[in-house]
Formats: C-alpha cells, sequence, structure tokens
C-alpha cells in the first residue's frame, strides 16, 4: 500500500492513473477487508491466505494492464509499483518463462523447504495423481504450473 | 380393474343388549350397557370379514406370495407348488416378500392374500389343471411334473378357451334363472390386465409383446414371458402405482423420431436432442464465430464496461449475464478471450481519441468555479479551506501555486471600475482570428483561449453574454466550412451491428420454437398412449360382456326355436 502523504506534499500521479483508479480502490477495500477479517476459526497456515490472494490479483491486474493491454504508460507503471500497488519481484518472476503463473514468491523458495524443493502448486496438473486436488501451504494455491 | 369376490352381505343381526356405534375415528364398535363393554368384534357373531383390500393390478406379484399359501382345498400339492419356481416356497428370492425388493425399506403394506380357490381340469391336455384363484385370477397348473405358470402355454389356449365357454354357458344359465348380477370376480373373463403393459411396447420388448397378443384373450394374468425374467418384471411391476405411466427420456425420444419419421418432418424441425447432428442446415440463419464474438462485444460496449476493469470484477457485478448475448458465446473461456480482445481495443481507441482531442484546459472549470464562489471578502487561505473539498480545488491537473495567483488576480480585478473590465474583454475578443471566433460561433460553446482568460470571468456573466453576443454577431463568416467525414464507416458499422443482432435473434427465436414444438409433441404423444389406454380398458371391457351376450343371444335364439 502506498505510503499515506498530506495532500499538499503529494505528486499527482502520472496520467492515466483515473481510468484505473476505481478498480484498484476496489482491490484496496478488498485488502482491507480481508486483513480485518476474523482469523479465530481459521487455520494457522490459511491466515494470510486471503492477503496473498488479492496481492496477487491485484499485481496480476497491473501485469497485465502494462505487458499485455499495453493500456498504462511506463510512466503510471513505474508509479504504481514504487507506490506498492503491484509487487515488483512477483512481476519480474512472471517474465520469465515457467513461472508465467507463479502464485507468489514463497513457493520458489528452495531454501526454505526440507528437500530443497518447490511447493506442490509448481506440479503440473499432468504429474500429479488423478483428482488429487492440493491447496499449498504458504498461500492456498492450487496449481500455478504454467502448463496447467 | 380387479373387483373383490367378496360380496357385501348385510350382517347379522346383533344379540340382545349390544348396540352398535361410531367411533370419531370412523370405527365402528359394539357396546352392551347391561355389561358395560365394549367390543370392535362384532359379538355373538363372526366377526365381520375383512373385505380384501382392493388392489392394484400393477401390484400383481403379490400374487405369487399368494400363491404359495397352502389351500387344502387346490389339492395336496399346492403346498410346495410355486408358479414358475420364482416364489418364497421355493426359497429362491427373498425379496418377494414384500414389495418385491429388498432395497426398499418401506413398511409392508396390508397384502391381500390370494389363494387357490377352485381348479378345472382342461379338457384334452390331461395333466394340467385351471386353478381359479380367490382374486379371480387363474394359472394353470401341471399335476404330472409340478408346473404351473401363470402365463398359459399356446398348446393349452384351445383347451381353455372351450373351458371358458362352457362356463360362460354356465353362467348365462344361471343368471337367466335366477336373475341374479353375476359375481364379476367368479367371471373367468374377468381379464387383470395392468395398464402399464400398454405403453411397455415403446421400451424395446416388442417381441415378447407380440407374440403374447396373440392369445390375450385367453390371458388372464399380466404378460410375463414363459423363462420367467424376474428381475425385469420387478422392475416394471415395482413402480408406483399412482403414477399411471412414467416416461423416461428414452421414451420420448423414441416417439419424437417415430412420429418425426410419420410427419416426414426433417430432424432438424423437432429437436431430437442431438443438435449437433443437424445444426448446420436445419436451421434457418447462421451465427459465426465472429459473429458472436461481435455481439459479446457488442454487449460489452451497450453496458459501458470499463475496459481498465479485470475480468473477475465483471463476473463478480454479474450485470451481464441477464442479456441474451451473453449466450452468444458458450464457454466462459471464450468470453474471457474476446473481453481481452475487445478490452485491448477499446483502451487503444480511447488512447487514440484522447490524443486526437485537444486537452481540455484544466483552467477552464477552475475559473469558472471562480467567478461563481469567489468573493473579495475572503482571503485565498479561507477561500481555500471553505471550499476544499470542490473537485476544480482538488484537481491534480491544477497547481495549487496557480490556483492561488488566479484567484488573488480575480478578487483584484473585481476591484476595478466596468468599463476597463468591459474594454478588457472586447479587447481579449478581437484578438481571436476569425476562424476561432466568427459569427457562426455560439455564445455558449467559445472557443477555450477566450474562456480560459482571466478577463473573461471579470464581468458578471448576464452583461457579459450580451456584450459577447453583439460582438459575434458583428463578426464575418467563418472562412471556409469542414465537409464532414467518416460517415459512410459509421453507417456500414451500425448495419453490421444491426445484422448480427438479428441473427441473434433469430436464434433465440428458432430455440423458443423447438422447445414449443417438442412439448407440444410431447403432449400429443401422452394423449395418445391415454387414448389407447383407455381404448384397450374398453376393449377389455367389451369382449367379456360382448361373448356372454352373445352366447346368450345364441341360447334364446335356441329356445325360441
Amino acid at each position: 500500500m502506498p505510503a499515506i502523504r498530506h495532500a499538499s506534499k503529494r505528486k499527482a500521479p502520472p496520467a492515466g492513473f483515473s481510468d484505473i483508479e476505481d478498480d484498484l480502490l476496489i482491490f484496496s477495500n478488498k485488502m482491507k477487508d480481508a486483513e480485518n477479517a476474523p482469523t479465530t476459526n481459521v487455520p494457522r497456515h490459511q491466515v494470510h491466505w486471503p492477503i496473498f490472494q488479492i496481492s496477487h490479483q491485484r499485481s496480476r491486474y497491473v501485469y497485465e494492464l502494462y505487458y499485455e493491454k499495453e493500456a498504462i504508460s511506463k510512466q503510471l507503471y513505474e508509479w504504481l509499483l514504487k507506490n506498492g500497488y503491484a509487487d515488483a519481484m512477483l512481476i519480474a518472476k512472471w517474465k520469465k518463462t515457467g513461472y508465467e503463473k507463479l502464485c507468489c514468491l514463497r513457493c520458489v523458495q528452495t531454501k526454505e523447504t526440507n528437500f530443497n524443493s518447490t511447493c506442490i502448486c509448481r506440479v503440473p496438473k499432468a504429474q500429479m495423481k488423478e483428482d488429487q486436488n492440493i491447496e499449498c501451504v504458504s498461500c492456498g494455491c492450487r496449481g500455478c504450473a504454467s502448463s496447467d | 380393474m380387479l373387483k373383490s369376490t367378496h360380496k357385501v352381505t348385510a350382517p347379522p343381526p346383533l344379540p340382545e343388549g349390544w348396540t352398535e356405534h361410531k367411533a370419531p375415528a370412523g370405527h365402528t364398535y359394539y357396546y352392551n350397557a347391561s355389561l358395560q363393554k365394549s367390543t370392535y368384534t362384532r359379538p355373538a357373531a363372526p366377526p365381520t370379514p375383512a373385505a380384501p383390500p382392493p388392489i392394484d393390478p400393477t401390484q400383481s406379484f403379490l400374487q405369487y406370495q399368494a400363491v404359495g399359501n397352502s389351500n387344502p382345498s387346490a389339492g395336496p400339492n399346492f403346498n410346495n407348488f410355486s408358479p414358475q419356481g420364482q416364489f418364497p416356497g421355493g426359497g429362491g428370492r427373498g425379496g418377494f416378500q414384500g414389495r418385491g425388493r429388498g432395497g426398499h425399506d418401506r413398511p409392508p403394506r396390508p397384502q391381500p392374500t390370494d389363494k387357490p380357490k377352485s381348479r378345472h381340469p382342461i379338457p384334452e391336455c390331461e395333466p394340467w389343471v385351471l386353478v381359479h384363484t380367490k382374486l379371480g385370477r387363474r394359472f394353470v397348473y401341471n399335476t404330472e411334473k409340478d408346473q404351473s405358470y401363470w402365463r398359459i402355454p399356446d398348446k393349452l389356449k384351445d383347451g381353455i378357451l372351450a373351458l371358458d365357454q362352457l362356463r360362460i354357458k354356465e353362467k348365462a344359465e344361471a343368471w337367466a334363472k335366477e336373475k341374479e348380477p353375476v359375481d364379476s370376480g367368479e367371471a373367468p373373463g374377468a381379464t387383470v390386465r395392468p395398464p402399464v403393459a400398454a405403453p411397455e411396447p415403446a421400451q424395446g420388448n416388442g417381441g415378447e409383446v407380440e407374440d403374447s397378443s396373440e392369445y390375450e384373450e385367453v390371458e388372464v394374468t399380466d404378460d410375463e414371458d414363459e423363462d420367467g425374467n424376474p428381475s425385469k418384471r420387478q422392475k416394471t411391476e415395482e413402480q408406483d402405482p399412482d403414477a399411471p405411466v412414467e416416461f423416461n427420456e428414452d421414451d420420448i425420444a423414441f416417439q419424437l423420431a417415430a412420429m418425426g419419421q410419420e410427419y416426414g418432418l426433417e430432424p432438424g424441425e423437432y429437436d431430437d436432442g442431438n443438435m449437433e447432428e443437424w445444426e448446420e442446415g436445419a436451421e434457418g440463419l447462421e451465427i459465426t464465430h465472429e459473429d458472436s464474438a461481435a455481439l459479446f462485444k457488442d454487449l460489452l460496449n451497450d453496458f459501458g464496461i470499463n475496459p481498465y476493469s479485470p475480468w473477475e470484477k465483471l463476473i463478480e457485478e454479474g450485470k451481464l449475464v441477464d442479456d441474451i448475448r451473453y449466450t452468444a458465446l458458450n464457454t466462459m473461456k471464450l468470453r474471457k478471450e474476446v473481453w481481452e480482445e475487445w478490452s485491448r481495443e477499446k483502451i487503444k481507441v480511447l488512447r487514440e481519441l484522447r490524443a486526437k482531442e485537444e486537452r481540455r484546459d484544466p483552467r477552464i472549470p477552475y475559473l469558472a468555479f471562480l467567478q461563481r464562489q469567489a468573493n473579495p471578502k475572503l482571503y485565498w487561505p479561507e477561500f481555500k479551506r471553505k471550499y476544499r473539498k470542490e473537485t476544480e480545488m482538488k484537481d491534480t491537473a491544477l497547481a495549487d501555486k496557480d490556483r492561488e495567483k488566479f484567484y488573488r488576480d480575480h478578487i483584484n480585478r473585481l476591484k476595478l471600475p466596468q468599463s476597463t473590465l468591459k474594454s478588457d474583454l472586447l479587447n481579449l475578443l478581437k484578438d481571436q482570428p476569425t476562424s476561432v471566433l466568427n459569427n457562426a460561433t455560439l455564445s455558449s460553446h467559445l472557443p477555450p483561449s477566450i474562456l480560459a482568460d482571466i478577463k473573461y470571468i471579470s464581468i458578471e456573466p448576464t452583461a457579459r453574454d450580451a456584450l459577447v453576443e453583439t460582438y459575434i454577431s458583428t463578426l464575418p463568416p467563418p472562412p471556409e466550412s469542414i465537409p464532414e467525414e467518416e460517415t459512410e464507416e459509421g453507417i456500414k458499422e451500425r448495419k453490421e451491428r444491426e445484422r448480427r443482432q438479428k441473427a441473434l435473434e433469430d436464434r433465440e427465436r428458432h430455440v423458443a420454437e423447438e422447445k414449443r414444438r417438442q412439448k407440444r409433441n410431447l403432449e400429443f404423444g401422452k394423449g395418445r398412449l391415454r387414448e389407447e389406454e383407455q381404448e384397450i380398458a374398453r376393449a377389455m371391457n367389451v369382449t367379456k360382456k360382448g361373448l356372454k351376450d352373445h352366447l346368450m343371444g345364441e341360447e334364446g335364439a335356441d329356445k325360441t326355436a
């Protein structure tokens, strides 16, 4: 989230921001709701799943606007990244082959796992057993292999 | 329907002291005032024989159980004698005990017990006897082989016919003598045919049914296959007796196909379920993939969807779903693809438009706002604070510094005399070239170069407008007019769009028509089946009576002769 500055010190966002302002506002409202949702009955490891999910969606939204639809200018894109509307590190991964749909950065951190492997959600559906449904521990991803 | 063999007779009179009463629940009970006793059973007389509840012929599998019951009058062998060897006496299938299958855990209903009542040797077929049951059904029994069949074998047909005629004659004589109504249960022709049997040929066991229809007359019980296909029979008979005929989709499809052939319809003219086969030629208007994609795009355009919004938002809002154009594409994946394409195009168009249109000067709305709200009594900080919520004050395109400058200038100019302000405005107007300002210019649509000038807002709007109008009327006409362009393209696009819309409507209409036709066909088929059933029922009634009447008539003729 962008740091909140006083209106007089705030620099106007680049042109084109007004087009996507409403949608970004929706995302930030969703994020606020997810942050404030009670977690009393949620299993410990699932507490952050909605946060990851919304963050992923918002990053994806910005990424698609810039790289796929070419709807926003480079200035605006950089401004968005700088102000925390999208995760630059995640988007950097999406640009690499094999990581086009990566759900979160934690799922490719091999050093954090016992056998130096990636998360289960990185395994293509074709290599899984029949009807095996998984939700990965770190972000609740159900599968983000590029071949899916 | 099967009629009970029980004759309702007046109950024997009650012994003295007993009186008959009706309980609130409907039972009759008997009370003896002297003994202070009450009972449900009729006192001093055998309890009123309970009439066997009327049984539904579709439940005719009950007869098997009944036949298994022993009855000494029917012969010594009846105990272990089991028609078709499938009955509880034989211990073959336990499932026959209740309502057929053990799978149904309904409580067992009170069942009428059917017992062999009388047996008649069949002439010329020695080991075989014809056994009548209490409920008026009958079967054949081979005393030597200890076999019995509900379905009467072909070779016994003649013998049984002869026997029937004999019995009818006897009956008729007796009837003629006593002038009493004949107990229909005793009548051998009281054929029991479940209504289910009529529609059954549609289900594909046509072969058996055909051959069974040959000896329909001698057939007393349901037509069942000789070798006994119990599972099948059970299934058909287990149907809920309340629902007269049950159709499944196969039946309907079969019927539709048959009717289609009958009327010489193309498969496209009725919906036979497999659309893919006749989609190409059978229907009227074609919708190509491009058309459906274009339709979906039209839909997106019409709903004013923001091309910058994410797809998920579009879906969550669910505004599009109600429109029929939403169905032009049939999978979500396709829709998303088309949406992506559309948003890309739309964004491009929007950007071009924005580039083309002259940048709207942010000063214009601010100055108009100043003219409305500015007050020499307010300093800039006060003014800013008072109107900080206004959009003109929040507009990021105009720097705060500029805003302050404009405000101060405007306030200072308001202090000047009116004549100076007027001459300033006229000078401003005179400076405009004729291409921008001429006598065709409307006073409400002045060029931005004028609107964005501080001189323009210094005078009261009413006085200013009059001044501007008089000045414009003195101006020469515009140098040359720019011809209108792009009309042809617009017309073409509109026409294309209308065509697509029409195609979709046509398709919708076709679908609705198909549905209607299918429904009608179904109704028609059902009606026909009902009619057939009734016809069969009528025919069954008539044959018996007709035969009787015929025989009686013959007798009468013999007597007179």
